[in-house]
């Protein structure tokens, strides 16, 4: 799941979570040029594949930034 | 497996005298006896006091609680402790009900826990009820804690058999006829097949529950006769977590085995006892628990009532037993203590089953506002909340003796409401 | 008793989703509904401020409440009422954080919003009366909350007779049967086919057994899905903006970006301004497909789905769920990427 609440997705019992950057734009970051906008979606669905190939065994939070520094 | 008949004694007075003896409901707690029992070099003075229902006595920092119970003048009670493992024993087991003996005192891994004979925490200890024969007892100058707890366990185990001893030739208030669990393949008339489980904590010294006098720890789950932990095959020797520790007198009254057996035959068989070790660590707990779904499968059980002790730890054994128990296709239900904080809005559930049904004996945080008493038993300090043992006090019911029972003698559970009224305004 | 209110933007006159972006503010006396809560509470209390804040600000970050909280207790808060947020996750959100954060420091608080808002966990200990599921149901609303007030300011604790909801504490009783005999009887109801009983919830909210990992992503075929409400433009299929009944789905095979102009999101929740302008911002296709081209996703599913979160209950979000997987599973997808707004 992707989504900026992530307390109500942990509550919800969403297995993986990737946090957005704001609840209009759960896939996007409009504060961001347009360029970098696209970067930062690039990552935040690379994200979502990792996780998704990740065993987990209760809600967990893949965040995009500390991937994104330096990947 | 063998059928078993209880004879039971009632007890409604205790007192010490010279003697030991039980004439007509009145126990009489010899002095010598006692002295003898308890004299070894690993203590160097022992404090017999008594402690009955409706006192205004505090007993602290219990250790195990013991029912007193005879095999009669054949003897065999509590093997591998005080008699062979293999020796033949008679039908009749012997139980002087209404009483318990049980030391108190310092050992390693003792939270403080207490038993309040009167005032709000007496419903919620099983040991309230009883009449209560308490050795306090000191250590002999640098005696080894371990030699401290064997004299004292030798001690209590030995007092439970002679008081019980006095009352064999008296002419009983009830026999207790206890069937054995039904073998596999018995027609059961559609009637489902409930066993229980009950997990046994294996964590080392002081920490420990002895099946035939040896330690469960390393071992895989193991089917065992009822009539067995009748006689003490299962004695206690951990003294963590008061509220979440089954002490001896649990095991022999074990509440599980009593219920099941109370309706076999009306709408359920009593199928079998599996005792099984907690292991402590992550690849033992999930080797264990898939063994004990296994075995319980083996032995034809529909369905099984999981049992643990401890606290967190125990409770991840206990979330995996119902787990693999639902995977294999039997229906379990554990019996779980709540950790959802003192106002219980916490998760109730740390580390819960994702499958099953869930008991709830109680909120372990909970608060409980006690009065100040006239004795207390044990020790003069509650050093875990820095208070005289004797004062006004408020504790959460963690730290009540056997007050979230896991074996399920407790009559505490949690209901979601909104805060009312504290545990204070509860008959 | 001095009270202070805490209402949304859009309660206190500032605008709608567009003013959701604004911080915090105070104002003197009762503002919006704090008007007729006013009214209802008569002369024994008075609302001497309203503190203001936009739901976007509020809700992405919970440092906010105590910044609320601190201006509510400046404005000389004896107890402080958030609400009524009806079924707005964002503002239920707020509002619960808030007056969790009073109970936290002393400060005797209620909030106000539908039992069914997703924010209502987020209260802990801290009470929370019903209020309806719309605006439209304000005045009952706003009767129940007074009354819960007044109860309140005299120090009693508010029960579900006062309309109390949400994460209610789970309280020790003594009962009349013992733990194991309620273990029997629990077992042999669960085997006469009651799968629902249990005397402790398991799992909280709810329980998702987390599926298997994938293997390699690059091997895997994998959908897009959406509660954001992505429809084509002009919304053909007329895909409700709150309450969702049902969902629906659009064909993506060979498109590789969700193009502002073509697709839209019709969720009535939040302001779609942001996503209108690029719905790729809502379900993200264009990422997906290049990477889908390099070889990071083995197959792209040829269609995507779509509903809307805003006000769905529970149940029915459960329902879709279970709907989607069974027709991604159909379909030999075997993972996907939901987007929650």
């Amino acid at each position: 799941m992707v989504t900026n609440l992530v307390t109500i997705a942990e509550q919800v019992g969403a297995p993986r979570i990737v946090p957005g950057r704001g609840i209009q734009y759960p896939s996007g970051d409009p504060n961001l040029s347009p360029p970098a906008e696209h970067e930062w979606r690039r990552r935040l669905v690379e994200r979502a594949l990792a996780a998704l190939t990740t065993p987990v065994a209760k809600p967990t939070i893949f965040t995009v930034d500390e991937m994104g520094a330096g990947a | 497996m063998t059928a078993l008949r209880r004879v039971v004694h009632e007890v409604g007075s205790v007192e010490f005298g010279p003697a030991t003896g039980y004439h007509q409901h009145h126990l009489v707690v010899g002095r010598e006896l006692l002295e003898s029992l308890f004299a070894d070099p690993a203590l160097a003075a022992v404090r017999p006091r008594l402690a009955s229902p409706g006192e205004s006595v505090r007993i602290i920092t219990p250790l195990d609680v013991v029912e007193p119970r005879s095999k009669g003048p054949g003897g065999g009670m509590f093997p591998g402790f005080l008699a062979p493992v293999n020796r033949k024993r008679g039908p009749d087991t012997h139980v002087l009900r209404g009483a318990a003996v049980l030391a108190a005192g310092y050992l390693p891994r003792n939270q403080e826990g207490l038993i309040d004979m009167s005032g709000p925490a007496a419903p919620l200890s099983p040991f309230s009820r009883t009449h209560n024969v308490v050795i306090e007892f000191d250590p002999a100058e640098g005696a080894p804690l371990l030699e401290v707890e064997r004299a004292v366990r030798r001690g209590l185990l030995r007092l439970a058999v002679q008081l019980a001893d006095a009352a064999v030739d008296s002419t009983p208030d009830a026999v207790e006829e206890l069937a054995a669990p039904h073998r596999p393949g018995t027609p059961t008339g559609g009637l489902p097949r409930i066993g229980v489980i009950t997990n046994l904590q294996t964590q080392g010294a002081f920490k420990d529950v002895f099946v035939y006098g040896a330690s469960m720890a390393g071992s895989l789950a193991t089917l065992f006769d009822p009539a067995e932990i009748e006689d003490g095959a299962v004695v206690a020797g951990q003294y963590g977590h008061p509220a979440l520790r089954n002490p001896t007198y649990l095991h022999q009254n074990h509440p599980v085995i009593a219920e099941l057996r109370a309706r076999d035959g009306l709408d359920l068989h009593f199928a079998g006892v599996v005792l099984c070790p907690e292991p402590v660590e992550q690849g033992g707990k999930e080797h264990v628990s898939a063994h004990a779904a296994w075995l319980c499968q083996a032995a034809g059980f529909d369905a099984v009532i999981v049992t643990k002790e401890g606290a967190g730890n125990a409770d991840n054994d206990l979330g995996m037993k119902v787990d693999a128990l639902e995977a294999a296709g039997l229906t379990a239900v554990a019996l779980y203590a709540e950790m959802s904080g003192p106002e219980g809005t916490g998760p109730p559930l740390v580390a819960g089953p994702r499958r099953g049904a869930v008991v709830s004996t109680g909120n372990y945080d909970q608060r409980l506002k006690l009065p100040a008493v006239a004795h207390a038993l044990g020790g003069t300090r509650l050093r875990i909340i820095d208070a005289e043992a004797t004062a006004a006090i408020e504790v959460p019911v963690a730290m009540i003796l056997g007050g979230l029972s896991p074996l399920g003698a407790g009559r505490l559970t949690c209901r979601a409401e909104p805060p009312a009224v504290g545990l204070e305004g509860v008959a | 008793m001095r009270l202070v209110h805490y209402v949304n933007q859009f309660y206190a006159g500032l605008g709608g989703e567009d003013a959701a972006g604004l911080g915090p503010s105070v104002r003197d006396g009762a503002a919006g509904p704090g008007r007729l809560l006013q009214q209802l509470l008569g002369a024994d209390h008075q609302i001497v401020a309203t503190v203001v804040c936009g739901d976007d600000y509020a809700a992405s970050d919970p440092a906010v409440s105590a910044e609320l909280l601190g201006m509510a207790r400046a404005a000389g808060a004896e107890l402080l009422i958030a609400g009524p947020a009806f079924g707005s996750g964002r503002y239920g959100l707020v509002c619960a954080r808030l007056v969790a954060a009073a109970q936290a420091a002393g400060l005797p608080a209620v909030a106000s919003m539908h039992p069914d808002n997703p924010g209502i966990g987020e209260a802990g200990a801290a009470p929370v009366v019903a209020a309806g599921a719309v605006a439209r149901q304000m005045r009952p609303t706003l009767e129940r909350l007074a009354a819960a007030v007044a109860k309140l300011a005299t120090g009693a604790p508010l029960t579900a007779e006062d309309g109390r909801v949400g994460a209610t504490a789970r309280i020790g009783r003594l009962v009349q049967d013992r733990a194991a005999k309620r273990a029997v009887e629990l077992v042999l109801a669960r085997l006469s086919g009651d799968r629902e009983r249990t005397e402790v919830p398991i799992g909280g909210f709810d329980v998702v057994v987390p599926a298997a990992p994938v293997d390699k992503a690059s091997a895997a075929a994998v959908a897009l899905v959406t509660e954001g409400a992505v429809v084509p433009l002009g919304n053909p299929d007329r895909l409700e903006s709150a309450r969702a009944t049902r969902w629906l789905r659009y064909p993506i095979e060979g498109v590789d970006s969700l193009a502002s102009g073509t697709w839209e999101s019709v969720a009535g929740g939040f302001a779609t301004t942001h996503a209108n302008a690029d719905p790729n911002r809502l379900l993200p296709l264009d990422a997906a497909r290049e990477l889908e081209r390099e070889g990071a996703i083995g197959h792209l599913h040829g269609e995507f789905f779509s509903t809307v979160g805003n006000g769905t209950t529970v149940a029915t979000a459960k329902r879709f769920g279970v709907e989607w997987a069974a027709e991604l599973r159909k379909a030999g997808v075997q993972a996907a990427i939901l987007t929650a707004t």
